[in-house]
Parts: structure tokens; sequence; C-alpha cells
């Protein structure tokens, strides 16, 4: 009996197999997450080196894998040759652990990116050739800012919508869309510039209201990929109501935000 | 952790299917062979009986396209009865595979054939419909295919790489055992999940009059889902890769189809994928138009069929099918290189979901859905459960709040409901007779009975509709949890706001406080099984058959009365429970039968010396209600003890009990008090009356149980138990008879 809890107490591990494994990550901090998520008592014991960014796994076969390990490891933010972790989890990791994600492709297309912060790579990859799915996903960052009440983000994203529509260059739109464009340009312009001017999230609902028959204009003659929902608020504007565009069927009022998340309806789909 | 090797023993029996081309008939005959063998598995580190078909759990994939004839041989090698049922299918109801009903079970080491034309196209299953078979290996996808020429085939969904998924979940426990212990209210696996919900945690987390609350109005701690898993299972895996489908190595940019059936016996999965957003193009075998989700959940036996992207090069993607209550999950990871990973759902607030709870329950036992009109799983409930939509702490909306429930106005991700689904097709009923039937779904959580208008299906007659009419069916979710009504044979509309293309389901979710309506033509006659696909809901009887009238007798029921009494036994079944504790002080125990209505149950306390006596109690009785809070019984009563000279015993009310030996019968009822106190009163054929209240099992902590005892014999009882497993536990008691004792309790 005695003998028993002394070796249990020197952590000594049945069936031990040691393996070293890269893990990225940057600092102590890393080094306790990486750690915590790894051990399991007598079971798994993982050791970091923050220098080398190699871990020292030791297991016990019979009860578990490296697999295993590494994907706790990497469900906690931590990237592994095996595993890649959940952006979201990567982007809650503190700003000293955010270290560089060698391991991980990035995605090859100009489709919507979410981050804010990464919109300047966006603006240099999208090509000429479809210039004006970049405006239009500006347009629904910008309904997307205002459903959540956020108006220094609506106010930033108005200011990059401005720089990509003086972007746009004209010659490479389809006569259908150029005739429109040449029509919508100056207000859109201006109401963009409006928006970005602003931190008054009401003011900005208000001229939104005017931007969003512009795109819609401009929408129904641009070829889509998905399609695109035409939304109308019933209440908006004094009662006279007011619509915008959305790529989701679902109801998220961007005239009213979280007062009145649901209210309204899709009144026309353009596919 | 696990050997992947999980057919090891098991004897690989390869049965390839034979294509039998039959020119004469102008059509296909596929003609597959299905071996039924006991097997041994591991997928935990302990070897299990399970049941595998042609060596595999799943069973294989049965392929067909639309126009053949299936012909399938199922050979039982097994030494008990078994029987398959298509799931979804529409075929002669003798080809349907219900045991007793539409055909008698398939007998040990003999061999039954199905055969029937495939008519209709998309994602099925097929499983095993006797006993608890499906949960130790039986199920298995069964996927029609569309012709080439068919005028519906849609490019860019119908001729992706499709790859077939069945969800199921495994359990080291053996399924019988299972089934008595939700009959026996064992929180066990509420332990095992770490969602016991005890007084100790309520207190912990700021929630202590809500767990009050909770038990004043009867309830005890309820979870989303009430069985515990080891593992869950994606084509009998809990790890699998699709790098290849045909061959061809999976890029960035690929389109991916997955066929998917819930094969779980009891568990609802959500599913989510690491690689964007997941696009549904056909539920239930049916297609809808596509629809873009951020995840659904996937209902016991529905399907759905989804397009997964690829998006980038060198990175496999994890497609996640984790457990309702998100104690557990399954991934494939999709595509060729690092293995992006999803995060895995928050656990669940379960006081939150108590509090609710609460709210919504009247103190008769009736739910209260506070004027909102509850349908197609929009409302979710259980929302206020979610960490993702209604963040980490407690809910700071106003509770008034019209989208109080509703996930996708609360939240920024798009979770796929009923309302969602749009069918491609017109699916207006032909103009015919209507039949309106009304059903209430209906049951008792503490002692796990399950019933439609509070009858299960051995107490109802069967329902008689007519060839040609048009039956809806309206539905109302009375009871305290989710169920997924199957309807067998036929497909339904559910109602959901999209007029004339209202999606074709075979199984629709209800959610408590719900009411769905769902309609169909009768166009096949014989005899359908409607019943909750939650396997254990299902054997404890919460189903209807639906007949119609005047149709020919099926010549694979030869003795209908036998057959039928054998459908009923399956929800007549008694469940034994029993407990002892060998203490000190002496044996304090009790041993029960129980089934839907009735009970017979014997306490006794035996001590270990003549002076403490020795005494037994029987009760037999009926419970009464929809949520058997009454129980009249009858009594009896033995007891020996010698006292010392002169001593006597008297009551509250004078009567003094004289006899050292005494036998007696009784005449009593109990009723389930507020606070789960169970107040019992009884009346002895020599004119004793005798009240008492007794409370067992209260969670004082995640382990502790307490209880008492107090009658007007002026005796009482405390105790205290720790649980150390399922059936072993440390218990601690004060007897006014026999004093202090300690000793381990045992229980069944």
């Amino acid at each position: 009996m005695l003998l028993f809890s002394f070796t249990s107490c020197n952590a000594q591990m049945n069936n031990a197999k040691t393996v070293s494994v890269r893990i990225y990550g940057n600092c102590e901090m890393c080094e306790k997450t990486i750690e915590t998520a790894g051990n399991v008592k007598k079971v798994a014991k993982v050791e970091w080196n923050k220098d080398s960014k190699m871990a020292t796994i030791t297991y016990d076969s019979t009860k578990t894998n490296q697999d295993a390990i590494l994907k706790r490891i990497a469900l906690a933010g931590y990237d592994s040759d095996k595993f890649l972790a959940p952006d979201d989890v990567y982007k809650k990791l503190d700003g000293c652990c955010q270290y560089e994600r060698v391991n991980k492709t990035t995605i090859s297309t100009t489709k919507v990116v979410e981050d804010h912060s990464i919109h300047e790579q966006e603006i240099v990859s999208g090509q000429e050739t479809d210039q004006l799915k970049t405006i239009f996903d500006n347009y629904f960052s910008l309904k997307d800012a205002l459903v959540k009440s956020d108006s220094k983000l609506a106010s930033t994203i108005a200011k990059d919508l401005l720089t990509n529509i003086n972007a746009v260059k004209m010659d490479k739109l389809s006569q259908e869309e150029h005739a429109v464009w040449m029509k919508v340009l100056s207000s859109l312009k201006s109401n963009t510039d409006k928006i970005s001017a602003t931190t008054s999230v009401e003011k900005q609902r208000g001229i939104f209201m005017d931007l969003s028959t512009n795109f819609f204009a401009l929408l129904k003659v641009t070829k889509q990929e998905n399609p695109i929902y035409y939304q109308n608020c019933p209440m908006y504007n004094n009662g006279k109501g007011a619509n915008w565009l959305s790529k989701e069927n679902t109801i998220k009022n961007p005239y009213y935000g979280s007062q009145m998340l649901t209210c309204g309806k899709t009144i026309e789909t353009i596919k | 952790m696990i050997s992947q090797n999980i057919f090891h023993r098991i004897v690989l029996l390869v049965a390839i299917p034979l294509l039998a081309i039959n020119s004469i008939f102008a059509q296909k005959v596929v003609r597959y062979d299905l071996y039924v063998r006991d097997t041994l598995v591991n997928f935990t580190g302990k070897t299990k009986r399970a049941i595998a078909v042609n060596g595999q759990i799943p069973m294989p994939t049965l392929t067909f396209t639309e126009g053949d004839t299936a012909e399938i041989y199922v050979h039982n090698k097994l030494n008990e009865e078994t029987s398959l049922h298509w799931h979804g299918l529409f075929l002669p109801n003798k080809e349907d595979g219900v045991p007793n009903l539409t055909q008698m079970p398939i007998k040990a080491q003999t061999t039954h054939s199905y055969r029937f034309p495939i008519i209709q196209n998309g994602t099925h299953w097929y499983h095993s419909h006797t006993g608890l078979q499906e949960q130790i290996g039986m199920y298995g996808n069964f996927v029609m295919l569309k012709k080439t020429d068919d005028p519906t085939f849609r490019k860019g969904i119908d001729d992706l790489p499709t790859a077939p998924i069945v969800l199921s979940e495994w359990t080291d426990l053996k399924p019988e055992n299972i089934h008595r212990m939700l009959h026996n209210a064992n929180d066990y696996p509420a332990l095992k999940k770490n969602s016991v919900q005890s007084y100790g945690e309520a207190i912990k987390a700021g929630h202590f009059k809500t767990k009050l609350k909770n038990e004043w109005k009867r309830m005890l701690a309820m979870d989303v889902s009430d069985v515990y898993y080891e593992k869950i299972l994606m084509n009998g895996q809990p790890n699998t890769d699709l790098k290849s489908i045909d061959g061809k190595d999976l890029k960035a940019g690929d389109k991916v189809r997955l066929r998917i059936s819930n094969g779980g016996a009891s568990s609802y999965f959500w599913l989510t994928y690491a690689g964007g957003k997941i696009t549904v193009v056909a539920n239930d075998g049916n297609d809808v138009e596509p629809v873009e989700v951020d995840r659904l959940i996937i209902a016991v036996s529905e399907t759905y069929d989804i397009i997964v992207t690829i998006p980038a090069e060198n990175t496999a993607y994890e497609f996640l099918a984790s457990t309702e209550d998100r104690t557990n999950s399954a991934s494939c990871y999709i595509g060729n290189g690092i293995k992006q990973l999803k995060s895995p759902q928050p656990r669940l607030k379960y006081f939150e979901g108590m509090k609710m709870m609460n709210d919504m329950m009247k103190m008769n036992g009736d739910l209260d859905d506070m004027g909102m009109a509850m349908s197609l799983n929009q409302m979710d409930m259980n929302v206020v459960m979610y960490p993702e939509i209604t963040g980490n702490t407690k809910p700071n909306q106003s509770d008034n709040h019209s989208d109080r429930y509703n996930a996708n106005a609360l939240g920024e991700i798009v979770t796929l409901n009923y309302a969602m689904l749009k069918s491609t097709i017109n699916t207006t009923l032909p103009e015919s007779q209507n039949k309106e039937l009304r059903f209430e779904l209906s049951g008792n959580m503490n002692r796990y009975v399950w019933s439609m208008d509070n009858k299960v299906v051995s107490e109802a007659d069967k329902i008689l509709i007519k060839k040609g009419e048009n039956v809806r069916i309206i539905l109302y979710n009375g009871s305290m949890m989710r169920h997924p009504m199957h309807l067998h044979g036929h497909d339904f509309r559910l109602l959901n706001g999209q007029r004339e293309n209202a999606p074709l389901k075979n199984i629709v979710d209800i959610m408590p406080m719900e009411t769905d309506t769902i309609e169909f033509n009768a166009n096949v006659e014989g005899d359908w099984f409607f019943h909750c696909h939650i396997l254990y809901h299902m054997m404890s009887g919460m189903g209807r058959v639906f007949t119609y009238e005047n149709q020919a007798p099926n010549p694979l029921i030869p003795n209908p009365k036998l057959a039928q009494r054998r459908l009923f036994a399956d929800d007549r079944k008694p469940h034994f429970m029993a407990e002892n504790d060998f203490a000190t002080n002496g044996n304090d125990g009790m041993a029960m039968l129980q089934n839907t209505r009735w009970s017979i149950g014997t306490e006794w306390r035996l001590g270990y010396n003549d002076m403490h006596g020795y005494e037994t109690e029987t009760h037999m009785g009926r419970y009464i209600g929809k949520m058997q809070w009454l129980m009249p019984f009858i009594g009896f009563d033995w007891r020996y003890r010698k006292m010392k000279m002169d001593e006597q015993e008297e009551n509250l009310f004078g009567h003094v009990s004289k006899k050292d030996n005494r036998t007696a019968i009784s005449l009593g009822f109990m009723y389930t008090l507020p606070m789960l106190v169970n107040f019992q009163a009884e009346v002895y054929h020599d004119g004793i009356v005798r009240f008492s209240l007794m409370r067992e099992d209260i969670p004082i902590t995640k382990r502790m149980r307490a209880g008492f005892m107090i009658n007007t014999d002026k005796e009482f009882m405390v105790d205290l138990r720790y649980i150390l497993n399922k059936n072993i536990g440390i218990r601690t008691h004060y007897d006014s008879d026999m004093g202090l004792g300690i000793g381990l309790s045992l229980n069944y």
C-alpha cells in the first residue's frame, strides 16, 4: 500500500512513450496554456520550450495517443504540424501569444472578410475581375455594423467603402453596370462620405436608407453568385418604411438593431 | 486511448452484393445479402457485445437507383429474433419490417427476404426494429439515386462527389440495463456528464432559488438528453478521414455532398464545419431549396443532405457532430493535409435551463407557453442554455422580449429551423376528403413514461383511416422533452409557411410546447407505425398504429391476435429495481417491479437481533393521472421484534401496538407533494392509521444524496449517501428503531 502511494507520487506513467513535436507559440503564457491543455494526470505530460518551440510529450500509450493530445492543445489555440487551432480561439489569445501561423494556408478568394484589421489586404487582392463585389461586401459589413449599433465600426467601414468606390475602374464594368454606376455614383460617394464623417448611429441609419436604394439598383444589374435578399422595415422613417440588402433571408434589422432585431420581411430575392 | 482496430475479433464475412440483371422484366433487380451476427467490439478499452452485419458496424450502405427492384436477404445468424425496417421508404406494408406488426420476427438462424420496387430517391437509412438492437450496431445508410435523366436532377448538387455518413453512439452498458435505469430515475448518467444540478452546485452558481422552485414544482434535474454515451461515431468511428471520393483526391475549391443519417438511438447531434457555411440541400430524402447555415441540429432518425466546400489547399477541415448536450462528439476531416479544427460548442448553462423550465411549468404539471405560439423549432427554449447565443453570464435582456428564444435573432450565427426548409416541388395533396386528428405528446420524466394523449401503444386502439383521404395531424408536445415523431410508409407535408412548397418529411422533431401540423395522403394500405424515434421512448410505448379500413389481411401475420399481444408486450414490460444497505445496525432495503401504470414493491428493515426486530412492508398500487403523482395501493406488513419488559409503543393518535409479532393488511395511497416529498396514508385492518412523509435522493452535491422519513408511529430516519459508482454507495443513517448505522449500499 505504502509502496503504491509512493510510486503514484512519483508520477511515473505506465506504458510511457515519449515523443518530441513542434508546437507553435511565443511566450511563457503560451507555455502555460499549452501544457495545461495537454496534461492529463497519469496519462499525458507535456513540456514545451518557448525557444525551440518543441514539446516533449510523454503519454501512456494504452490510454491515449499523440493526436488526442495535440488536438487538445490546438483547441486551446496552438497549431502543431497535425492540427490547426480554430480561428476564433486563436483570435482570443492574448496579443503577446498571437504567434505566426506558418502552417495555415490562407483562403485564396476575396470572399467576405469579417475581420476589419485585414481589410487592406482585401483591397489589394480584390482584382478588377470582380471589383463591384468588394464594394458589395463593404456594404454588407456596414449593414452588420449598424445591426450591432456599432457606429465607430460603421464609420471605418464607410471610409473603406469610399476608397473602394473611387478605385473602381469604370472601363472594366459591363455596359449595364456602367449605366447604373454613372447614375448612382455621386449620391453613393456623398452618402458614404457622410456616414464616415459622423459617429451618431442615428444619422448613419438615416443616410444608410438612401445608400441602400443606390446599392439595390446596382445589385440588380450585377451577376450574383448567391441570392441577395431585399428586405423591408415597415416602421422606420416615421412609418414610411425603409429597405436594406442582406445575404441572409433571416431578418436582422439595421435600422433598429437589437431594439427590434427581427422586425421586417424579405420583399425581393435577387438572384 | 482506443485501439482503432475495432473489429479485430470479428470473423469477417465478405458478402458482396450480387447484381442480378433480370431482362425479362426490363428492370434491374439489385440484391443484397445481409448476414447478421453477434460480435465483440472494443471502443473504450473494454470488450463488449455488439451486432455486426456482414462483419461491420454500421451495416453496409445499400445503394439503389430509382426504378430498381430491391431484393434483400436477411440471414439471421443471431441466437435471437431480428428484423430490418427501411426507414422513410414507400413500400408494401408487409416489407416494412416492424416485427409483430407488418411481419413476424425473423427467428434465430433463419433467412427472410424483402423485395420491393424502388419508387423514390434520396438519402434514407435502415435499422433493426426489434428490441434495442439498433443501439448496438444495427443501423446503416440506404441511398436511392436519381436516374440521370430525372427532370429533377440538379446540376451542381446531384453530380457532386458524395459520401454517406451515419451517426450513432456507443455505450458500454447493455441497452436493456440503460432502459431499466431510465425507468428507475437513476441519475448516474448525469453524474458521468457532470450535469447532476445538485443543491451544492446550484448555490455555487447563484441559483439556489431556481433549484428550490424546481423541486417545489416536483421536477427532477433535467438534461437535454438522458443517456450517457462513451463514444460518438461517424460511420462506426470517433475520428474518420475523408481524403478522396471515388478514387479522386479532394482539393481546395471542391464541394462535397454528405448524405447524413442520424442512426443514434437517443442522441440529437449538432452539425458544424470548420471550413465555413453548410448548405442544406435535402431533408429526410426530399430535395429542398439550398439554404446556407452555420449549424443545424439533426434529430434522431432524420437525414440531411448537405454541401460543404474545402476552402484552402493542404488542409483537411473538421466536420463535427456533437451531442445536443455538448459532452461528446465525433469528427470527420474532409480534405488532405493539416487538420483545421472547429471549436467545440460550449457547455450548457444548466441552471438557466432549469429556470426556464420553472417558468414554463404550472403547478399541476401542465406546460405554459405564456402566449408564444411555438412551432417548427424556430423558438428554441434551450437557447437560454447556449453560451454561444446568450453569452456566458446571465441573460440581460428583459424577460418579455419577443425574441427571447429565437436563436437566429439573438446570435450572430444562423441555425437551421424547419421554417427555412422549402421543397423544390409543389407538394400540395390531391383533392380529397380530409380527416383531422390531434395528439398531445405526453410524458412523465420522473417515471420515464412516454405516451400520446396519456396512452401508450398497448392502451390505445389502432387509428382507422380510409384509403384516398387526406389525413391532417396536429401535434402538441405537452411533455418536457423533445420528440422526433416518425411515420412509416408515407412522407408528410410539414406546414411551415412555405405554402405549396411545404417540405416533405417523415420525421418531425417537436420541442416542448410546440404545435406542428402535418398532412399526408393515405395511399398505401397496411398497418403503419407512427412513433417517437427515441428508442427508449418507443419501447416505453410512445406511438400509435394507423390502419386502413377494410384492408386485406397481411399474409405475413398469420395470427393477428398473437402478433398484437407480442407488440404490446414491449411497453407492458415491468422494470425491476432493488437496493440494500448492509449497515452496522442492520439491513435496510427495497425491491420494486414497475411498469407504465402498476407498481409492486417491498421494503425491509432487518436488524441483527430480536430487539431491533425485522419488518417488511409490501405495496401494490396503480399510478393515476398524467403526472402520476397519486398511487392508491393495498399493502401487507409483517413485523417481529422482542421489546424489553412492559415497553409499549403508542402512536400520535393514542393507538397502542402491543404485539411484537404483527401481520396486517392495509389500504392507502401515496401522493407526491411539492419538493418531491412522498406523502403516504394507510389504514390497517385493525383500525390503526399511519401517515408518513418521505423524501429520498436529495442531491446535496454532485455525489452526495440525503433522505428522510418521518411517520405517525413516532418513527423517523435520516440518511446520507455518497455515490461511488452506478451500483455502489457509502451510506450512513440514523433510524429511531435501530440507531446509528454506517454501511455499504448496493443498488440495481
